[in-house]
């Protein structure tokens, strides 16, 4: 399903620096995530609202390789000095853009916002049925989340890693966000949360 | 007074002109973004079919913008953000600074905004105590030296990484090395406690969305991320002509501005905030607000005003930069005021006054590119005469302007003297003279007249008796009669050839284009009424309008029906052709044999055939005849623009020969025998700049 969907955001999302995993179904998704863990200096990380499933494993293999982790609720008096500390902040976004290789999340909190900003690496896990082809399709869904909350609503199309050429127009990354991008997509469907 | 007025800007360019690093980071900034956005461009399935879209949907919105600003305003209240309506800047700032008093912010964090820099805030605020922090690196840079943006798009591109290191190891006390990865890192380090502690964020809006009340933030850094969700206090600035009705309009602009910026698909991180969000839960921090300033500042005037209205489809996407040949040379410092690049022209005029327009619009050599690339197709060229011709109401144009305008009787006198006049042009007395009443320069080697004009010579030739299939009425133009009438022959024999009936319309005069190039509007409408009225009864009749020189054909089949609107300059645009375009439109079969075997020549496009031909239809014409040709180009203007590399000095010879520069080096590397142009006065500029031949296609079958 969308394998072709999935191979055309595969190499948009490489041109843009990012890189992708593609994971048969969760446990697949799971080992991803702790191979990107092991391979830093990974002390803390953030995550925003996991389903149930994806939340439990790694926050097993975080307690066993002593990786603080910090998740929703977050403490409106902690932040936002208490995201900063982490290394890696994990979110699944809401839907996937192909051809821009763009993950979009919607946030009624910004400190949801926070999880794929300011630590240095970010880790968005998706599954291959939440890719749309272009653009052009992300318009009836942001309008669906913006008329479903009426009051504050946030939508963000990120596509790859922080970058700038600011210096010599020399590309570099991570300035202000991430320095490394991550996209894990799950062939598998998606199962109910819980 | 007219001589001194641009003393200033004069001495600018003379200045960027001896700074050859500075200049060669801007022209390699300034390519690679004209250069990416063509790749991108050429990747997307309909090509620049989107600038068709992007204006269409301007234009619609600019239409209701009162109506829009109205729900857009109404939806960012009801969704709990509060809305600013600033009349002028220091409205805007006023309520700024009561944000910051009420919330007794010392701090204020930014993300790029131009409408910020438009109104000058950072000035008032750290005047009133408050620390204000650019976020955005190249801005940072900038904010450190106290400079102002050297590029709409890469502010610090003429910063090397030196020089950058040593800004930040000024301000940190840390040895840097001068690498860009290297500074970043520390860059991200010094500006992190900014974004986790400052009291204020500001943002501008790329977009205000009135279906949704969301504006729409875009950054590659994703510092607007930043400083939008950590500070308790937001505000963002925004330009009226923002707000577009749908959610679908925003995507498309969305799409249009990475694209035409910098050929990237989409900016890495745009936000769609609406609303404000709380940061966490439970207690421990104060209410979150976001303030959301509407800016006026002269937007309804300009929305009333007949030219400028167009400026306000700008989505700000820098591309107009990246293509005017002179901006390249000089940059932002010298070509603009806050504003900068050519659609600053119209921007400074319209909110920062016509004479601080006027002080820097003579950089706009007129070659039209800017309107080819705009993702809005906004006709910046006419707006920049238009500010032109208003200033020259307040200002008496220079004397060189007058002449070139008046270059017909020029020609005409020195036909009429040949071949003395010749003997005058290369005496280097005369030239001084000439130079120092006229003020065309000494330097350049000018094209000798003939003794009999083409219109004499046309007279004389045998009546064409064959059979006739097309008529055609030929539009001459200076060159062609005055400077190298055998061309003008070659043409009528060519078509004649084809089978066409050629008549040679009397009452013609040359094209006029230099009364819009140096904004002489009223003149530039006369010319054109008066050539459209030569060439009427013919266009009726039938008979299809063919031009050599390509600015003559842009006039008849684009700028004429601009300034007049009327059904007969519809009429002669439908029916003008160029004439290659023409001649391929009867070329049924190749010729035989190949009379340019054997031969290689690099092709050079005028700017003015960019929006017709493009030059293709004459590279084909030659490719047909057997000879090899190679498109030779930098992407924009060889500088003459038009007659203004006549033009003595640093705002003309100097300049235009620094624009010229890298196309000669291309020239003098492409390995071909000749170059081949079909206007007349790239004629004149390559061939003082590379020392080669140059050929108009025309010529190169009985050379
Ligand atoms: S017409 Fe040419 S010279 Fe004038 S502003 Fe536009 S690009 Fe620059
Ligand atoms: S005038 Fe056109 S090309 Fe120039 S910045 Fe505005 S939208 Fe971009």
């Amino acid at each position: 399903m969308n394998d072709d969907l999935v191979e055309r955001f595969h190499k948009k999302y490489e041109v843009l620096s990012g890189k992708v995993k593609i994971a048969s179904v969760v446990d697949d998704a799971v080992a991803h995530v702790v191979g990107i863990l092991n391979s830093g200096n990974v002390t803390c990380i953030a995550v925003s609202a996991l389903p149930e499933f994806l939340q439990r494993p790694i926050e097993e293999h975080c307690s066993s390789a002593g990786i603080e982790v910090l998740k929703p609720p977050f403490r409106a008096s902690q932040l936002p000095g208490a995201m900063d500390r982490a290394q890696v902040g994990i979110t699944v976004p809401d839907f996937v853009i192909a051809e821009t290789g763009t993950l979009v999340e919607f946030a009624t909190d910004d400190a949801a916002r926070l999880v794929s900003t300011l630590p240095r690496l970010h880790i968005g896990i998706v599954w291959a049925e939440q890719l749309v082809a272009q653009l052009t399709d992300a318009a009836p869904r942001l309008r669906a989340v913006f008329s479903e909350n009426t009051g504050n609503c946030v939508a963000t199309f990120i596509s790859g890693p922080s970058r700038t050429a600011d210096i010599e127009m020399k590309l570099t990354l991570g300035v202000h966000g991430p320095e490394e991008a991550h996209a894990i997509v799950i062939m598998d469907r998606r199962p109910a949360d819980g | 007074m007219a001589e001194e007025r641009y003393d200033r800007l004069k001495a600018g360019i003379t200045e960027a002109l001896a700074e050859k690093p500075k200049r060669d980071a801007l022209y390699t900034a300034m390519k690679r973004g004209r250069d990416s956005r063509r790749a991108a461009v050429a990747a997307r399935p309909d090509g620049d079919a989107f600038r068709k879209d992007v204006r269409a949907t301007k234009l619609q919105c600019i239409e209701k913008l009162p109506e829009l600003v109205e729900r857009f305003a109404g939806k960012v209240r009801e969704r709990g953000g509060t809305v600013y309506m600033a009349k002028d800047g220091a409205a805007a700032i006023e309520y700024i600074l009561d944000v910051c008093r009420r919330k007794n912010a010392k701090s204020v964090a930014k993300s790029k905004s131009l409408t910020s820099e438009e109104i000058q805030v950072n000035e008032p605020l750290e005047h009133n105590g408050i620390n204000v922090i650019e976020t955005d690196l190249g801005e940072l840079i900038i904010q450190k030296v106290h400079e102002k943006p050297y590029h709409l798009v890469f502010p610090a591109v003429h910063k090397t990484a030196v020089q950058v290191a040593e800004i930040f190891k000024k301000e940190t006390g840390q040895e840097i090395p001068p690498d860009a990865g290297e500074i970043m890192k520390v860059v991200r380090k010094y500006l992190r406690p900014i974004f986790l502690n400052a009291d204020i964020g500001m943002t501008g809006a790329n977009v205000g969305i009135a279906e949704t009340g969301a504006i729409v933030i875009e950054t590659n850094e994703g510092n607007a991320r930043l400083v939008s969700s950590i500070p308790d206090v937001h505000i963002c600035i925004m330009g009226m002509e923002k707000v577009v009705d749908t959610v679908e309009d925003a995507l498309k602009m969305v799409m249009a501005h990475p694209v035409s910026a910098v050929g990237q698909m989409l900016t890495t991180y745009v936000t769609f905030m609406a609303g404000r969000s709380q940061l966490g839960d439970g207690e421990g921090r104060g209410p979150r607000e976001t303030h959301i300033i509407i800016l006026d500042n002269g937007r309804s005037e300009m929305r009333d005003d007949p030219v400028f209205a167009d400026a306000l489809n700008c989505i700000r996407c820098g591309a107009c930069m990246n293509m005017c040949p002179t901006y390249g040379v000089v940059g932002g410092h010298t070509f603009g005021y806050i504003y900068p690049g050519p659609i600053g022209i119209p921007w400074t005029a319209a909110v920062h006054g016509l004479e601080k327009a006027g002080d820097f619009a003579p950089l706009c050599i007129s070659c039209g590119l800017c309107k080819e690339i705009c993702p809005a197709e906004i006709d910046i060229p006419m707006m920049i005469a238009e500010v032109k011709d208003r200033d020259s109401q307040k200002h008496p144009a220079p004397i060189v302007n007058k002449t070139l305008m008046m270059a017909e009787n020029f020609a005409g006198l020195g036909s009429a003297t040949a071949p003395l006049s010749n003997w005058m042009l290369n005496n280097s007395l005369f030239r001084i003279l000439l130079e120092k009443t006229s003020g065309i320069d000494r330097r350049r080697k000018l094209p000798p007249f003939a003794r009999r004009t083409f219109t004499k010579r046309f007279r004389e030739l045998p009546p064409d008796t064959s059979s006739k299939g097309r008529k055609v009425a030929y539009f001459v133009d200076i060159y062609a009669n005055y400077n190298a009438p055998e061309l003008g022959i070659a043409a009528v024999q060519r078509l004649r050839e084809k089978g066409c009936e050629v008549v040679v319309p009397p009452n013609q005069k040359s094209s006029g284009y230099p009364f819009i190039g140096y904004g002489d509007l009223k003149r530039a409408r006369e010319t054109a009424e008066h050539n459209v009225k030569a060439l009427i009864d013919f266009a009726r009749r039938g008979y299809d309008i063919v031009a050599t020189e390509p600015t003559a054909a842009y006039c008849l089949k684009l700028a004429y029906h601009k300034l007049l609107h009327s059904d007969d300059s519809r009429i002669i645009s439908e029916r003008t052709h160029e004439i290659f375009e023409y001649l391929q439109l009867l070329e049924t079969e190749s010729p035989s044999p190949a009379p340019l075997k054997g031969k290689r020549f690099g092709f050079h496009v005028s700017c003015h055939q960019r929006p017709m031909s493009s030059g293709l239809a004459a590279m084909e014409w030659l490719r047909a005849r057997g000879a090899e040709v190679e498109l030779v180009e930098t992407g924009t203007c060889c500088g003459m623009g038009g007659t203004f590399g006549l033009k003595a000095g640093a705002l003309g010879y100097d300049l235009s020969q620094a624009v010229g520069d890298p196309l000669f080096r291309k020239f003098a590397e492409a390995n071909v025998d000749a170059i081949v142009t079909e206007s007349s006065v790239c004629t004149i500029h390559l061939k003082g700049g590379t020392g080669m031949k140059v050929y108009h296609p025309l010529e190169l079958l009985f050379q």
